[in-house]
């Protein structure tokens, strides 16, 4: 018995590698179908964009084999290299540390984030026809401990990526951020990862404006807002509360000569000006008007690594939380295992004792009734005693989370390999 | 019984202002529950002790009763605005005027020729009140710059990550502006009336900048709610006239030297 997990992560792969690994929902059934058929009990697949993870339980020595094939598969030659090259694999206790430091976000490109709590349920809710007893339970733990190192340590707290620091910056000048107006500059990814993450915050994305009016049209309508070509979004600054400007234009669009009459009419209204774009799209005199805070893509990536740094701070307390929770479950598994085992293996000698004793008492047939008994209740007495010690023994391991080294040690020794329907 | 409640409010108070302060130095921040439940237990205990101050004689009850208003207002901050910030300084504040009060000594050196009347006990509560209210406004507005200097230097330390946002410090600032001032009108004309009807003397000059510092604080209002005034400027109208008003009280009591009477 055993929980194995095979991966890969941004850390032993680019981004490159990464995005072909990752599966849709849709595709996550079939390809543990897959891996399951070359023999392991139960697999959760957990694929987002910064990893790809079967976690499996009790796979066949086969198994890995099947995962890099699968991988490779979907690299389809595109780098020349085999997705084992980019893998890693954990085993036992190191598999359930790996998701649990996972589901904590110990493990994420941006520490502590909280996403990934979310992606590791919805890996598990794809994955539960097939997941298994012992997956099912490792999930369930792991989304608690995610829960517990979030709420007893500081790793989530802080804003630590750029987009977050956006919604952190604006914060702080909004009482707050629900109901707030919104103009969006240009129309590119940025500037729409930026935008939900106000959107989810409650602000109103009232305008979007770009120099290709088509482009703001199509975001405008995702967003529920107007669209307008660039040149007209200038008058708008004296009645929106956030511009996030994210244009790819090659010098600075938003210049104090185009925004400061709007801005004068603001009445000291604070104004909020998030410059995603690089090359910066606003120029940084704007800053000197009053009540406009104005920050551009390197002000909040040192939002986000200030966070980060204070995220790095409760690590050590995290870790402590994952090693304290492995050891939890390690004990459940352990005697898990341990019952059905030890189960076996008195079996195994309650069936040896009793043919010795057939074959002895056949031997001596002058014996009177009670003395057989004598004999029987002799043997009894002597298997119990040879037995005890190693069944107690075997408990404690378990529960200290040690069984499952004992346990091999033991199927070993009286054979009781494939027996015990493992 | 007033030392004994003095002493454990000063002790809650010091308690309370670890608990602001701790964050600052890189600490975890105390839970809601402790941040709100210190001061109220502080606030209890100093209430009990006040109220058996009555007639308020001397300098020290008065600090005694501001120290509670400040405290009363600290507590309100967190409820309503969620500001614990404004603790950085009604915190020491609250925690130093009630010690000095203790030092000063509570029982008034110089016991008066008649007791006071209710009104004039009325005069001083509310005048006190609305002095405490003028505090609240100086400190939102303190705040409100740190914050704002800040937030234009792209510094994103401790201040900006524990005060609270400008907008809700901007609320906190006018809102005890507005409550404080008529406050504190309302105690200057009980202040008369207990004058004209000969409860306690008051000397010109103590009428005349009493009067001037009224209508400096007039006009702190005014550019907020008539001009319209927010933000930074009206930040610094509110700084500018309670320091008026220190300034003021502070060249009073050099020329008016001792311990006997708050004014």
């Amino acid at each position: 018995m055993s929980i194995t997990v095979l991966g890969v992560n941004h850390r032993t792969a680019p981004l490159e590698v990464r995005e072909r690994f990752a599966h849709a929902v849709g595709e996550v059934p079939q390809s543990l179908e897959r891996v399951l058929a070359a023999g392991a009990r139960g697999g959760v697949l957990l694929s987002t964009c910064n990893r790809t993870e079967f976690y499996l339980a009790e796979p066949d020595d086969a198994v890995p084999e099947a995962v890099w094939a699968l991988l490779s598969e979907r690299l389809g030659g595109a780098v020349g290299r085999s997705a084992s090259e980019y893998g890693y694999i954990r085993r036992d206790r190191d598999a359930v540390r790996h998701l649990y430091r996972v589901s904590a976000g110990l493990d994420s490109m941006i520490l502590g984030e909280p996403q990934i709590q979310g992606q590791v349920r919805e890996a598990w809710d794809v994955s539960k026809p097939v997941a298994g007893p012992v997956l099912h339970r490792l999930f369930q733990s792991a989304l608690l401990v995610g829960a517990r190192v979030r709420s007893e340590t500081g790793i989530a707290t802080g804003a630590a990526s750029a987009p977050s620091a956006a919604v952190a910056v604006a914060g702080k000048i909004f009482t707050q951020l629900a109901g707030r107006s919104a103009l969006i500059l240009g129309a590119g990814d940025i500037a729409e990862l930026a935008a939900t993450c106000l959107v989810a915050e409650g602000v109103r994305v009232t305008l979007v404006a770009n120099r290709t009016y088509e482009r703001a049209k199509a975001i405008a309508e995702e967003l529920g807002a107007r669209a307008l070509p660039l040149d007209e979004a200038w008058d708008h600054f004296s009645d929106c509360d956030i511009v996030l400007s994210s244009t790819a234009a090659p010098h600075a669009v938003v210049t104090w000569d185009r925004v400061a009459p709007a801005i004068g009419r603001r009445g000291g209204r604070p104004l909020c000006i998030l410059d995603l774009a690089v090359p910066r799209d606003v120029e940084p005199a704007v800053a000197q008007l009053e009540n406009v805070f104005l920050y551009d893509l390197d002000d909040l990536q040192a939002v986000a690594a200030h966070a980060a740094a204070e995220r790095r701070n409760d690590i050590p307390a995290a870790e402590r939380i994952v090693t304290e929770e492995v050891e939890r479950f390690w004990g459940w598994y352990g005697g898990l295992v341990v019952v059905p085992v030890l189960r076996e293996f008195r079996e195994r000698m309650e069936a040896v004792r009793a043919a010795e004793l057939e074959r002895t008492l056949r031997r001596l047939p002058h014996l009177s009734p009670e003395d057989r008994d004598q004999i029987e209740y002799f043997s009894q007495a002597l298997l119990n005693k040879f037995l005890h010690q190693p069944t107690v023994a075997l408990k404690e391991a378990a529960r200290a989370g040690r069984g499952y080294g004992l346990l091999d040690a033991l199927k070993r020794l009286f054979g009781l390999e494939r027996r015990d329907g493992t | 019984m007033v030392l004994t409640t003095h002493f454990v409010a000063l002790g809650l108070y010091a308690l309370a202002t670890v608990l602001v302060l701790a964050p600052f130095a890189g600490l975890r921040p105390a839970p809601r529950g402790l941040l709100l439940g210190v001061p109220i237990a502080g606030i209890a205990a100093h209430a009990l002790g006040v109220m058996r101050l009555t007639p308020f004689m001397g300098v020290a009850p008065t600090l005694s009763m501001l120290a509670l208003f400040l405290a009363l207002f600290q507590v309100a901050s967190e409820a309503a605005f969620r500001a614990s910030a404004v603790g950085v300084f009604t915190g020491p504040l609250a925690t130093g005027l009630i010690g000095l009060a203790l030092l000063i000594g509570l029982v008034p050196e110089a016991r008066p020729v008649a007791g006071r009347s209710p009104w004039s006990i009325l005069h001083i509560t509310i005048s006190i009140l609305g002095l405490a209210m003028l505090a609240l406004a100086f400190i939102a507005a303190a705040l409100y710059l740190l914050q704002f200097r800040e937030l234009k230097a792209k510094r994103f330390g401790q201040v900006f990550r524990l005060f609270p946002p400008l907008e809700r410090l901007d609320q906190l600032n006018h809102l005890s502006l507005v409550v404080g001032f008529p406050t504190v009108t309302l105690g200057v004309l009980l202040g008369f009336g207990v004058r004209y009807a000969g409860g306690v003397s008051v000397n010109a000059a103590q009428v005349v900048w009493g009067m001037l510092m009224w209508l400096v604080l007039g006009w702190a209002v005014g550019v907020r709610v008539v001009r319209h005034w927010a933000g930074r400027r009206a930040a610094f109208a509110s700084i500018a006239s309670f320091a008026a008003v220190l300034l003021v009280y502070l060249a009073l009591k050099l020329t008016t030297p001792g311990t006997q009477r708050f004014l």
